[in-house]
């Protein structure tokens, strides 16, 4: 097949990208010593003068707060239970396509339910939902389902799955696990004319973790390959001088660097770092529902090494439910180089792929045929069926 | 005729010669190379007989990556065992068919539909089946397939279905019928007579 790329054109913008990437890489290594030294630095300047320096730094300031952990401290790996039940949930959806034959969306999550320790094959599952209502399909503004939304939309059904599966693991040590930290960044971008459905959502995302909470498991969401720079963010001012904290604007001399970087030198495989918690403006609602966000970083002994693992902090009050969770996680580490086997398996059982979409499709146009109607791709939609569908002649 | 047997598994591809069929886990012994099996076609009017010359488990990188780790849990392993859609595929060779009571050691009329249940060969059908050893002709004519493995394997089978004292004739006679498609082959011939030995 003819490829529509013409690569030539590319070549001297691809070289450039390879310029900038290694310009940014040896930038990052320049800084990454002043950072390392600079957590030494916070622990001298005690939690007190942390804590004030970020109240003076302002709504502006981007960083991570403090726990009650000291920002240095590393913590070991702690013995795993001799019995775990460790769940995993992923989502997968297709949005809704004006040019399809029917208008809908769909999300279908994936679960799985290992009890580590008993050697039993684990409860593999996929649940799916088709949405084709008016009030799904528009919500309160009358405007088509954004894609933003109907991913929390998924996000509320991964939860909702993690929570009822965490319910049947009622009073034994149980962790549900995430593939993405814990806040619903949905909630965060909303602006005002959706506020109303996205606290739906929020809300109804918030109870699942109430569910979870109540049945006596653990949550976390995992974050391979985080990029956030949280705690340097809180680094950074442990360089600006008292007064002057208040000035920042946002910006940091680590800039382009990344806690992952940060903590890839500082903690051996299957150490954590210690516990912060996330400064962003939607924490303050799960804060006020009992589910404040906090996080750390674990080497997990695998490629990407530094992972970034998000908490209740109901979970990271609990050192019981901490051990859980860090123990946990780097079992389950151990076969797929650093990522869950738990998340693995349930993207594994969520992922729509092309060929059950189109035999989905089919079974709507078959449903739309028997009540009369002449189910009709867009001509646009039908047009791409022609160009994207070339076969090879074969002599 | 099959309705005492479970199913080894389903067809997922065929051709007249042959077909192939999957299952999601294998009992110990079944299926198995060089074991007799059957599958309607027709709408049952038909039976076509297949043995079984192949046997394989596709992988996946998940697979790669997890056969390379040095701590598979038990879990982990039982779930890739049991759950996974990996299925055991197995390649059968059609060498005959049964219609209306009579066994046919030709090619079907028909092969049998996707997803067809194929089940296994009771002992008296593979008695009778064998009793002539008009079987070995479709086994013979097989291109690029383990002939030899396969006759041994079919032939120690049919004989199995023979009370003891009756098993070595059986050898022997079927030792005399391989002789003749590998006369031009001596030294295929000696190999194929030290496998059936007793």
């Amino acid at each position: 097949m003819a490829m529509s790329l013409r690569f030539p054109q590319l070549l001297s913008q691809v070289e450039s990208l390879g310029e900038i990437a290694a310009r940014r890489a040896a930038d990052a290594a320049r800084k990454l010593p002043f950072a390392m030294q600079a957590i030494d630095e916070a622990k001298q300047i005690g939690a007190a003068e942390l804590s004030d320096r970020i109240r003076r730094a302002g709504d502006r300031w981007r960083g991570a707060h403090l726990s009650e952990e000291a920002v240095d401290q590393v913590f070991d790996l702690p013995p795993h239970p001799a019995h775990l039940n460790v769940i995993g949930a992923d989502g997968s959806q297709i949005h809704p396509d004006r040019h399809a034959a029917a208008l809908y969306f769909l999300i279908n999550v994936g679960s799985i339910l290992i009890e580590q320790g008993t050697g039993k094959p684990p409860s593999p599952a996929s649940e799916a939902a088709v949405f084709y209502d008016d009030d799904d399909l528009y919500g309160d503004t009358g405007e088509l389902a954004s894609a933003a939304w109907i991913n929390a939309k998924r996000d509320v059904a991964e939860m909702e799955a993690l929570a009822r599966l965490a319910e049947d693991c009622l009073g034994q040590p149980t962790i549900c696990l995430l593939d993405n930290g814990l806040l619903l960044w949905l909630a965060l971008q909303a602006g005002d004319q959706h506020r109303k459905s996205v606290d739906r959502l929020l809300a109804e995302y918030l109870r699942q973790m109430s569910r979870i909470r109540t049945s006596g498991a653990a949550v976390a969401g995992f974050v391979d390959r985080p990029r956030s720079a949280d705690v340097l963010g809180l680094l950074a001012l442990v360089l600006t001088p008292r007064d002057e904290a208040a000035a920042t604007d946002g910006s940091h001399p680590y800039r382009g660097l990344t806690d992952r970087a940060l903590f890839a030198d500082r903690l051996e495989p299957g150490q954590r770092s210690a516990r912060f918690v996330d400064s962003s403006p939607v924490n303050r609602d799960f804060e006020t529902a009992g589910h404040q966000i906090q996080f750390f970083y674990l080497n997990t002994g695998g490629a990407e090494r530094i992972a970034r693992v998000e908490i209740p902090g109901w979970v990271a009050e609990d050192p019981m439910k901490m051990d859980w969770v860090h123990a946990g996680i780097i079992e389950q580490c151990k076969t797929t180089g650093g990522f869950p086997y738990p998340l693995v398996r349930a993207h594994e059982l969520a992922v729509v792929t092309g060929a059950d979409r189109r035999a989905f499709e089919t079974m709507i146009e078959g449903a739309l045929i028997r009540r009369g109607l002449r189910p009709r791709l867009s001509q646009k939609a039908q047009t791409k069926r022609w160009t994207g569908s070339r076969r090879r002649h074969r002599l | 005729m099959n309705a005492s047997q479970e199913p080894i598994g389903r067809v997922t591809r065929c051709s007249t010669r042959g077909f192939v069929g999957a299952v999601r886990l294998p009992e110990p012994d079944l299926p198995a190379f060089g074991a007799f099996c059957s599958v309607e076609t027709q709408h049952g009017k038909t039976r076509v007989l297949g043995l079984i010359y192949d046997l394989s488990i596709e992988d996946d990188e998940l697979a790669r990556q997890m056969a390379t780790a040095d701590e598979l849990s038990r879990e982990q392993l039982a779930d890739a065992q049991t759950n996974r859609q990996v299925p055991l595929e197995f390649s059968a060779l059609t060498i005959g068919y049964a219609r209306g009571g009579t066994f046919h050691y030709t090619l079907p009329p028909q092969p049998p539909l996707t997803l067809a249940a194929i089940y296994p060969l009771s002992e008296s059908e593979i008695h009778n089946f064998t009793e002539r050893f008009d079987f070995l002709t479709l086994i013979f004519g097989a291109d690029r397939l383990p002939v030899d493995d396969l006759l041994g394997a079919a032939i120690r089978q049919a004989s199995l279905t023979y009370p003891e004292n009756q098993r070595q004739a059986y050898l022997i006679q079927a030792g005399r019928e391989c002789a003749r498609f590998m006369a031009a082959d001596l030294n295929r011939l000696e190999n194929l007579i030290r496998s059936l030995q007793i």
